[in-house]
């Protein structure tokens, strides 16, 4: 194998930046409690980096693996940061996957994206804002557009990953049919249970991983379908729709809460290095959870015609829009599809390997 | 006897009757708690020619020596025997009580009742008393039998000759100096400072090699009491402890002799010199060792690293060349041997030079191709993260997957199997491929075989005792000061040569010096001149045939002689004898032990 010592100057492009000092010693393989015989990271991983194997990289299911608890950055003897080193593979292989190359743009230009989505959020308010028609049945087709949206960047990210995971290393297409393992990837999925697998576990980072996930998945099912019209009916506090927005809403603010103050104050290991997407990212998750509360608030409080209500109602919405433009395609948010299909895609290499799985 | 070696001045009183003291030590229960000390004392006052037997709980304490001293003033006892713990740890503290109580030192006999008795009896306390007793009888029949000897003292020249004037040797003659020796510097290159001349900037300090050869040299050269020797071509060196001569020749071909009482060997190195063809040595363009591209770098300015006229971007460093050999994979030395030690100082040197490469020309690729990474100094493991950090990329292969360059006109490509990447073959393209050689040592045959030198495995020179004698030769009198003993960076050989100048002027402290009188003794009229003798002889000149009165004799040289008794053991007609251990004595102790 040739080697390639410009790989690593570009992972450290994505955060990594002391990982030169590793002397591969192992210890963060043998400490990490996530690391298994048949996915063992991040010692190779980091070698692979070093020497530049390409493929090896783009092929790993391990770093969707890691929930960085950052046992294996306390250990390290050069602290060369090995935890910090699976985060940046991660974006990384975003970057990768992204077929667009806007991730790679955007990842390695740091506050590009931000001002990005500033720039695009002020056009768009200002779009929605000199709408004269019917602002609510236009929200409502919005919201029935950004499913196709979605579905077509995620799918995009989700083929190449496929491709470079399964069909480049195991020379074909492959599956698992077994329900056990598709089971086993949605459980992984909805719960991100692997969180806890870290030996002590971050009760709190999981809870407010949970409640940002499970806010999020409702925000996104309440927005998509449209269930929310707060310009055309009036909701009572307690209508089934409004009981899901609140939930939604609040669990988003509460999780968002809690993350964006261990950032800012660098509480654990896995929030010492903060990347401007990261940010974003949580800063905008934020805002769609508060925008969204106080939209149903108002309305539940003023009615449907009242005039600071229209006006939320568009930053809700503004906000919505360039989330799903911007950010949702091109940052880690997409890490949340990854993770469970790095549990399945594993199943499907251990059954290639048996031989049971099922190729095309 | 040369007149140079005298014995002391006799202190006399052998022609006394012997009149033994007899001295059991408890040691503190070593062995009391098995020997019967008490019965042994009572069994040997009995003993004929023995005048007292006592016993007391610690014989080597002040107390215990006074006990000695007042029975040798008081009951006129002119010989002892001490029945207490080893020999090698208190024979001389008790020869000193004999000394000072107006005893000649030398009718002290040490019999071991500790190491040799009560530790290896402990369960039989009967059988260990009886053999404490046979023990101590045995001694008192030796010591009855022992003539009063005297030190030998040897004339010493009051001047250290250093052989090598590189740092070690600098250093070596600064200390002596500084004794208050004369010490004369034989240096065989054109000028001092030695293999340090080529070097560039040390490790651990950070300094310019020439600047702390120029620091030496500028002492050296102050110093009224060093003389420097340069081009000094050595074809002679001779004598023993107190009395070398050492013959050189000077450029012109003059001869001059220097006469030492002690020989600094600071002799040094070779850096390792690889074959025709070892990683494209000698065959492929842009293929140097360590030291040649260190001495390439110190002309180049910072900017562009270049050699032969093209410009450098990427660079190999393969360790291990010439060190840590392996018997079928690399190729034997000249001597049909292969070079299986470390080298110890490549590894840091190499990390040293690639961090100072990174400093001058950040933008060249390193890679280092290892076995193991030793940097073994203080803080010369931060060389090496130094290294890692600057991005310098490691590999690592094991002792028979060594790495295989092959080369053309583009350059070099290296292929390693690749222990951290699980043993995958990985291959790097290299403008230059830097050898980091080992180091062997220096070419001094002719005066290891005139002064019969011991060589360890590794072809350096061999001290006697790598912890407690480190600095010593076996031949008395002679000195290692640095990498002539082993390989070792600037700091090590410095404070080794301070340390063999500080052995050297403990030596020569005194005019004479003192050496012990258990030497061959040829009885003359015994001996038929069969010339046995000489054979067995291992040190060279102690022990030669000469004519005396008209006959053929073995004559010894008490300077030169260690005392072995090999030549006692080939003498059929007995004549000779080892002072102090004589024939008669073991006849006479073997009886006393076979007695019923």
């Amino acid at each position: 194998m040739k080697v390639n010592p410009e790989l690593i100057d570009e992972i450290k492009k994505y955060g990594a930046f002391d990982i030169s000092a590793c002397f591969n010693c192992g210890n963060c393989t043998a400490v990490c409690p996530l690391s298994k015989e048949d996915a063992s990271f991040p010692r190779k991983l980091i070698r692979a980096g070093h020497v530049g194997m390409e493929e090896k990289i783009t092929s790993a299911i391990e770093p969707w693996h890691c929930y960085y608890c950052g046992e294996c950055s306390q250990t390290c003897p050069r602290e060369a940061q090995p935890g910090e080193y699976m985060m940046a593979l991660r974006r990384y292989l975003i970057a990768k996957y992204d077929i667009t190359g806007l991730s790679k743009i955007f990842y390695k230009t740091g506050w590009l994206q931000t001002w990005l989505t500033a720039g695009l959020f002020a056009a768009v308010l200002w779009l929605y804002n000199g709408y004269t028609g019917d602002f609510g049945a236009l929200a409502g087709k919005i919201e029935m557009a950004f499913p196709v949206y979605v579905t077509i960047a995620i799918a995009g990210y989700l083929l190449n990953m496929y491709r470079h995971a399964i069909v480049k290393p195991l020379g074909g297409i492959k599956a698992s049919l077994k329900p056990a393992h598709i089971i086993e990837t949605f459980l992984h999925g909805f719960t991100q249970k692997n969180f806890n697998g870290c030996e002590e576990t971050d009760l709190v980072r999981w809870g407010s991983h949970l409640l940002v996930m499970s806010g999020y998945t409702l925000t996104l099912v309440i927005s998509n379908f449209h269930m929310l019209e707060p310009l055309d009916r009036q909701y009572s506090a307690f209508s089934p729709v409004s009981l899901l927005v609140w939930y939604a809403g609040f669990a988003i603010i509460a999780g968002g809460g809690v993350m964006t103050l261990r950032r800012l104050f660098k509480s654990a290991e896995s929030s010492k290095f903060t990347h401007p997407s990261d940010w974003l990212f949580v800063v905008m998750l934020f805002l769609i959870g508060l925008s969204t509360v106080t939209t149903l608030g108002l309305n539940v409080l003023h009615g449907p015609a009242d005039p600071l209500l229209a006006k939320v109602y568009r930053v809700n919405i503004a906000i919505e829009t360039v989330w799903i433009l911007l950010v949702v395609p091109f940052t880690k948010w997409i890490h949340i599809f990854f993770r469970p299909l790095a549990v399945y895609f594993q199943h499907v290499r251990k059954e290639a390997e048996a031989g049971t799985a099922f190729s095309l | 006897m040369d007149e140079k070696i005298k014995e002391e001045a006799s202190k006399d009183n052998y022609r006394q009757e012997p009149k033994v003291g007899v001295y059991i030590c408890h040691c503190g229960g070593n062995i009391s708690d098995v020997v019967d000390v008490k019965k042994v004392a009572e069994e040997l006052s009995k003993y004929p020619g023995v005048t007292v037997a006592r016993e007391y709980p610690f014989m080597c304490s002040s107390n215990g020596q006074d006990l000695i001293t007042e029975d040798i003033k008081n009951l006129g006892i002119n010989r002892t025997v001490v029945a207490a713990c080893s020999p090698s740890l208190h024979d001389l503290t008790f020869r000193g009580v004999l000394q000072r109580a107006g005893v000649n030192p030398y009718l002290h006999e040490h019999v071991n009742i500790r190491e040799q008795d009560s530790w290896v009896h402990k369960l039989d306390h009967a059988g260990a008393t009886a053999k404490a007793i046979k023990l101590a009888q045995a001694g008192v029949e030796k010591v009855r039998r022992k003539d009063p000897l005297n030190a030998i003292r040897v004339a010493a020249e009051q001047r250290v000759a250093v052989i090598g004037g590189g740092v070690s040797g600098m250093r070596a003659a600064l200390s002596a100096a500084g004794k208050g020796l004369e010490a004369v510097i034989l240096e065989k290159g054109p000028r001092l400072g030695g293999k340090l001349l080529d070097l560039g900037r040390l490790y651990p300090s950070g300094e310019e090699a020439s600047a702390v050869v120029k620091k030496l040299e500028d002492l050296v050269r102050a110093d009224k009491k060093i003389t420097v020797h340069t081009d000094a071509d050595i074809d002679f060196v001779g004598g023993f402890v107190g009395n070398f001569k050492i013959n050189f020749k000077l450029p012109g071909g003059k001869s001059q002799q220097v006469k030492a009482g002690a020989i600094v060997m600071a002799t040094g190195y070779e850096h390792y010199k690889p074959y025709k063809g070892e990683f494209g040595y000698g065959e492929a363009a842009n293929v140097l060792t360590l030291p040649e591209f260190i001495s390439l770098m110190k002309k180049l300015p910072a900017g562009r690293l270049e050699y032969g006229g093209r410009e450098i971007k990427s660079l190999a460093l393969i360790h291990c060349v010439g060190s840590r050999q392996v018997e079928g994979v690399h190729k034997p030395q000249a001597d049909g041997k292969i070079n299986d030690y470390c080298s110890r100082v490549c590894c840091t040197a190499a990390i040293n030079t690639a961090n100072q490469i990174k400093e001058k020309y950040p933008g060249v690729r390193i890679y280092d191709v290892y076995r193991d990474i030793r940097t073994y100094g203080m803080m010369h493991e931060s060389y090496y993260e130094q290294a890692s950090k600057n991005g310098v990329l490691f590999f690592r292969h094991t002792e028979t997957d060594q790495p295989v360059v092959t080369s053309d006109r583009t350059g070099h490509n290296v292929k390693v199997k690749d222990v951290l990447t699980w043993g995958e073959e990985l291959e790097f393209k290299a403008d230059l491929v830097v050898l980091v050689t080992g180091l062997v040592p220096s070419d001094i045959s002719l005066i290891k075989s005139q002064m019969k030198m011991p060589s360890s495995a590794d072809r350096f020179l061999q001290e006697v005792h790598l912890k407690l004698r480190p600095v010593e030769l076996a031949n008395a009198g002679i000195f290692i000061a640095g990498a002539a003993q082993y390989p070792m960076d600037s700091t090590e050989a410095m404070a080794s040569a301070g340390t063999a100048a500080s052995k050297a002027g403990i030596l020569l402290a005194e005019p004479d010096i003192p050496l012990e009188p258990f030497v061959a003794v040829v009885d003359e009229k015994k001996c038929t001149g069969c010339g046995l003798c000489p054979a067995e002889c291992s040190y060279d000149g102690a022990l030669t045939m000469s004519e005396k009165n008209g006959k053929k004799v073995a004559v010894v040289n008490p300077a030169l002689c260690k005392g072995c008794g090999a030549c006692v053991a080939v003498c059929e007609p007995r004549a000779i004898d080892v002072a102090g251990w004589t024939l008669a004595q073991f006849d006479a102790m073997v009886e006393a032990i076979a007695k019923e």
